[in-house]
């Protein structure tokens, strides 16, 4: 299957604070969606960064369409939305003017589109962001993000700060923009329930290293805990686990396949897992 | 392209707006009462502030995230700090065109208002000097880190390019002495205008390389 987006080994050091993407690798195929998911300071925004070129990686290759993307490639950028959380665009303008300097930009842009999603989002064309909420602000962003017909979609927390209501109609917006099959997102965000609607494949990242890549089927089918006694857990083979958490009383073990540990160890409790879960498994629990 | 321009403009307009208002007035009381000094303080003021409220808006675009958004447009790097610099022009001009007017009302209602009328250009020259020495020194210096410090760094810039013209005056009442002939002051104009517009060239190249190794 060919990839819209493709990152391999990136790695990027802030000497500084001392953080680092290390060998950041996954990629996204064709009319499929992303999640990306991480605590806070995981090096999500830090990954985007290298992405689209706001941040220069030190090392390895992002390849966007199947090229690597330089300054000077303003054509890719004709591809691809963008939405950041939070203040997207200078509070004094309007939506009006924020569509005129977009359409100044965007080659594509357009103008009958965006004042449809103005319409459908239920913002007032002349109205100052300032005077936004922060969900309208966002759906401004997503509406401008869309109205170029880009293929890839970026969105870097864009549903953070939105009321599930209007969460779920971002969601429906975004599967609608994969219904195309040249169309792709990556979402990165921390509300996983978010993720588990509509993501075909998620990413964890924790500390600036990708902990694993997955299809979303496979962690709501197949991926599993076993809780379990401290002495029920020695005798696990360390093979089946891929993260363990020590509770109060009990060990929670993160499994890839739940039935297969069923199968295998008869007793045990083997619950489905939430992304949530997983994501603490693996971001806190502890490695074989 | 005219998408960065149509950003700059907005960005500056609210201020220029309020800005052009004041200097409608003034303009006005300074060609009813005769007064060489507020006039020159008047053409001195409509050059300089039109363009230095222009290189302030710049500092807006990193309020929101803007500044990182427009990034991941189609635009290059170097078009962006392009539109800057077209942008500083282009209400360098506006200024200019305000201080014409107002000099040349007074001009008009009430005689040449300089000692011999040569010495206007020169007084251009100073206005477009400061503003284009003010912008070749804070673009680059926004670039290298003063984007929340930009304040700051504008009054620096604009008391550098004080001290740079006054320096080229210093320098061509040196070579010329006093009384200089209407050939003098046109070679000094002329000179003063091509210090400025080399710094401001100049700068050009120097904040894109600085502005390419910034991250956001």
């Amino acid at each position: 299957m060919e990839n819209i987006l493709e990152l391999e080994q990136v790695c990027k050091a802030f000497p500084k604070t001392n953080f680092a993407l290390d060998q950041v690798s996954f990629s996204i195929p064709y009319g499929s969606i992303m999640g990306f998911v991480g605590e806070n300071g995981a090096g999500k925004t830090t990954t985007i960064g290298c992405i689209l070129n706001t941040i220069s990686k030190d090392s390895g290759t992002v390849k966007l369409f199947g090229k690597e993307m330089s300054d000077a490639d303003t054509d890719l950028r004709e591809k691809i939305g963008v939405v950041y959380d939070g203040d997207n665009f200078p509070s004094y303008w309007t939506a009006e003017q924020l569509s005129r300097v977009m359409g100044g930009l965007y080659t594509r842009w357009d103008n009958a589109l965006f004042h449809k999603y103005l319409e459908d989002f239920r913002l007032l064309p002349g109205q100052r962001i300032k005077n936004y909420s922060r969900g309208m602000t966002m759906k401004l962003a997503v509406a401008a993000a869309l109205s170029h017909h880009p293929q890839l979609l970026v969105l870097d927390e864009a549903t953070s700060g939105l009321d599930p209501i209007m969460r779920d109609d971002m969601l429906d917006v975004f599967l609608d923009f994969v219904q195309e099959e040249d169309h792709s997102i990556l979402l990165s965000s921390h509300i996983t329930t978010d993720l588990e609607k509509i993501a075909d494949y998620i990413t964890f990242i924790h500390d600036g290293r990708l902990i694993m890549t997955a299809s979303r089927n496979d962690l709501v089918y197949n991926f599993a805990v076993m809780r379990c006694k401290e002495s029920q857990f020695l005798e696990l083979d360390p093979g089946d686990i891929l993260a363990y958490r020590k509770r109060d009383f009990q060990m929670d073990v993160l499994v890839s396949d739940g039935k297969e540990a069923q199968r295998k160890y008869r007793g045990f409790v083997v619950d489905h897992v939430s992304v949530d879960e997983i994501m603490l498994l693996l971001v806190k629990g502890e490695r074989v | 392209m005219k998408g960065l321009l149509k950003n700059n403009f907005y960005a500056v307009w609210s201020s220029a707006k309020i800005f052009a208002i004041f200097m409608l007035l003034l303009g006005a009381f300074v060609t009813l009462v005769v007064s060489q000094q507020l006039l020159l303080f008047y053409m001195l003021l409509g050059i300089t502030g039109f363009s230095i409220n222009a290189v302030a808006g710049m500092g807006k675009d990193y309020i929101s995230k803007w500044g990182k958004y427009k990034l991941t447009s189609p635009v290059k790097r170097a078009d962006i700090v392009k539109s800057y610099f077209i942008n500083e022009l282009i209400w360098l001009l506006v200024g200019v065109v305000f201080a014409g007017i107002g000099m040349g009302l007074s001009w008009l209602l009430h005689g040449c208002p300089f000692d011999r009328s040569i010495d206007a250009l020169m007084m251009f020259a100073v206005g477009i000097g400061i503003s284009l020495f003010t912008a070749a020194i804070f673009f680059p210096l926004f670039y290298l880190g003063a984007e929340e410090r930009n304040g700051a760094f504008l009054v620096i810039s604009l008391l550098c390019a004080v001290g740079i013209v006054m320096g080229i005056i210093t320098m061509i009442n040196l070579m010329f002495g006093a009384g200089m002939s209407n050939w003098q002051i046109i070679l000094g104009t002329l000179l003063m205008l091509a210090c400025a517009l080399s710094a401001f060239a100049f700068s050009y190249p120097v904040t894109v390389t600085v502005f390419k190794r910034k991250e956001y």
